[in-house]
């Protein structure tokens, strides 16, 4: 099977973020690759791991390839890094459309992401890549079986009250949810071949999309300002002795906190 | 345009890949491994799967053979788990497999290097006596030739993983009257039924890293051939010491900067939170003095410290001699150690009367920290050995 998984690096769930202006954040340097994306790859690998065949990773990235390395760690076989100045402030939308126009043209039997990047959270590359490559997609799969003739999969998705299972053809797109696997630690042999892995670089250009449809001028989406949350103010008290207090406190909460 | 003080992006790399191991398999089990006298088998097992106990050594025999500089990138991020894990790590990685290695006959490197590199054999090595730590002219291990090889006797202390060791590289004396000069390092195997070798004695009981397990050897009338004698030359064992004393220095000032990171971010969590008189504590001046001045010390001794792992890797680009380079990474030990022991006193400190409770964590970087002040030499030794190097120049 020729597996591609596209992947994000995105700042740690521990970094430090902070709203320097309605027009910027300010984040702390430590970035992983977006958790995910590294059950997708775990997945990926497995599958490959049975039928043979490929592991691609895939990101859309000018500055960090480390999302690739990881994959190449895990056990991924080639990394593609789209990368032009004109893909700056793509939406997930311009980000879809630089991805469905590398895919296109390359031979994919089944492609896989995270349900959604743990930075913005917006979930939207997956179905919209899917969607621009006119395959058919599931997001957040908790289970995966592939058919032996690799044709067709069937797909388990947890739903409010159950779980839904779906049979599809391939090639398809389908995201991962947490749960879907436990993503392997990667061995040194591993970390070394990353370290040394070639990556192919690929442009817009050679990608053959109008840049008016990515970056600033193909937003769908735009990001109108940035707001820190608001202060937590202190404690208040409520210091009477029962049942005063339980009086006092209704008070609070409907005067005050108005959410009685 | 010489000095660079960046990573670079494949050091970022594999920086990142050793954090998240650690992160993944030893930091949910830290307090539980430096608070329990237990060995953790499973930990090692998958840990050495992964290939990292070859960090040193050369590809042929399974290593990754890393410079010094990604070697303290590893160590830095061992040492944020389990204190106990990662001295047994480095016991396996460094000391323990050094002067096999460097020394031993190719069969042995197969025999013995070669399963120490995958985990399934454990390596260490014995310097300290009852009646000689810093002291090794004190030391009184006795190694006396006989016919084909050497007959030995004595005990040695402060053993990491000695209970666990299968092979141990040992510095015996061949003349104790000789003191430095009759020094050797010899390699014995545990006693089996078809082998002569040294025998567990008592386990030492730690107040803190009580994972590794820490105690005597005993070598009673030990017969070893002649090709376990690690040398080239006879009585050249202080010299040989030498060539990982270094790296050992700047190893240990990485665990103390390691365990003083946990502590300040853990700190500085808390004081963020912990509130006081109605405003959290990392409001009042000398609440922030503490970060400020452990902080300022931190980020300098980090830096002498890879500094110094650089000057290890690039003896021909550094400038210093070897001599002036010992003293260097004395120094940088030094002050990374008693940077690590004034910063859990301080967060001590900030947490105020909950640190005194085991269900946070700054009471473990406390008891772990200590050993940090003679682990790898004492302070006491190495303060009067470098200002008297300083006062000569």
């Amino acid at each position: 099977m020729n597996i591609y998984v596209l992947v994000k690096y995105v700042p740690d769930t521990e970094a430090i973020v902070k709203v320097a202006s309605e027009s910027e954040l300010e984040i702390e340097n430590k970035y992983f690759t977006s958790y995910f994306d590294e059950v997708a790859i775990e997945e990926a690998l497995k599958l490959k791991e049975k039928f043979g065949g490929k592991v691609t990773v895939v990101t859309v990235d000018n500055k960090k390839i480390d999302a690739l390395r990881r994959g190449i760690a895990m056990g991924a076989d080639e990394a593609v890094q789209i990368t032009d100045p004109g893909l700056e402030e793509s939406d997930p939308f311009g980000i879809a459309r630089a991805l469905a126009a590398f895919l296109q043209k390359e031979p994919y039997d089944l492609i896989l992401c995270g349900r959604q990047a743990m930075d913005d959270d917006a979930g939207v590359v997956g179905p919209a890549t899917a969607e621009l490559l006119g395959i058919p997609h599931a997001s957040a799969i908790l289970g995966l079986d592939v058919a032996d003739d690799g044709k067709s999969a069937r797909v388990d998705r947890q739903i409010e009250g159950g779980k839904e299972h779906i049979r599809c053809s391939l090639p398809a797109l389908l995201t991962a949810q947490k749960g879907l696997n436990v993503p392997r630690i990667p061995q040194v042999m591993g970390m070394m071949k990353a370290m040394k892995a070639d990556v192919r670089k690929v442009d817009l250009t050679e990608l053959g999309v109008d840049p008016a449809m990515v970056g600033a001028s193909g937003q769908k989406v735009r990001v109108l300002k940035y707001e820190p949350p608001p202060q937590r103010s202190s404690a208040t008290m409520v210091e009477e002795d029962f049942p005063e207090n339980v009086k006092h406190l209704v008070k609070l909460l409907q005067e005050e906190a108005k959410v009685l | 345009m010489a000095l660079d003080f960046t990573f670079t992006d494949e050091q970022e790399f594999f920086r990142q890949t050793i954090r998240d191991t650690v992160d993944r398999l030893i930091v949910p089990r830290a307090q539980e491994l430096d608070d329990t006298e237990e060995w953790p088998e499973d930990i090692w097992k998958e840990f050495a799967s992964l290939g990292w106990l070859g960090l040193r050594h050369e590809e042929g025999y399974g290593g990754m053979n890393q410079p010094v500089v990604n070697q303290m990138i590893f160590y830095e991020e061992l040492y944020r788990g389990s204190l106990g894990f990662a001295m047994a790590v480095t016991m396996q990685v460094l000391m323990g497999t050094y002067f096999i290695k460097r020394f031993a006959n190719e069969e042995i490197k197969q025999r013995l290097l070669v399963p120490a590199i995958k985990g399934d054999k454990k390596c260490v090595i014995c310097f300290t006596e009852d009646q000689s730590g810093s002291d090794l002219a004190g030391t009184r291990t006795l190694a006396t030739k006989v016919d084909g090889g050497w007959q030995i006797n004595g005990t040695k202390q402060w053993v990491t993983q000695g209970p666990l060791a299968d092979v141990a590289t040992v510095l015996c004396t061949v003349d104790p009257s000789q003191g430095l000069k009759a020094l050797n390092f010899f390699l014995i195997e545990k006693k089996t039924e078809d082998r002569d070798g040294f025998l567990p004695g008592q386990i030492l009981h730690k107040v803190g890293g009580r994972c590794a397990i820490t105690g005597e050897l005993v070598l009673d009338n030990v017969f070893v051939p002649e090709e376990n004698l690690l040398g080239e030359e006879l009585n050249k064992g202080v010299t040989y010491a030498g060539e990982i004393l270094n790296e050992v220095r700047i190893m240990t000032g990485m665990s103390a900067l390691a365990i003083s990171k946990c502590a300040l971010e853990d700190c500085r969590e808390y004081a963020n939170n912990r509130v006081a008189f109605g405003n959290p504590i990392g409001n009042y001046q000398l609440i922030r003095e503490k970060f400020a001045r452990c902080w300022a010390w931190y980020e300098a001794a980090r830096t002498q410290c890879y500094k110094c792992a650089w000057m290890i890797d690039n003896p021909d680009n550094c400038r210093v001699t070897p001599r002036e380079l010992l003293e260097l990474c004395m120094a940088a030990k030094f002050h990374a150690t008693e940077l690590c022991v004034t910063t859990v006193e301080e967060a001590m400190r900030i947490y105020g009367g909950n640190s005194f409770c085991t269900e946070y964590p700054v009471q473990r970087y406390w008891k772990n920290a200590m050993y940090a002040l003679f682990g790898g030499g004492t302070h006491e030794v190495m303060k009067d050995y470098l200002g008297r190097m300083y006062l000569r120049k």
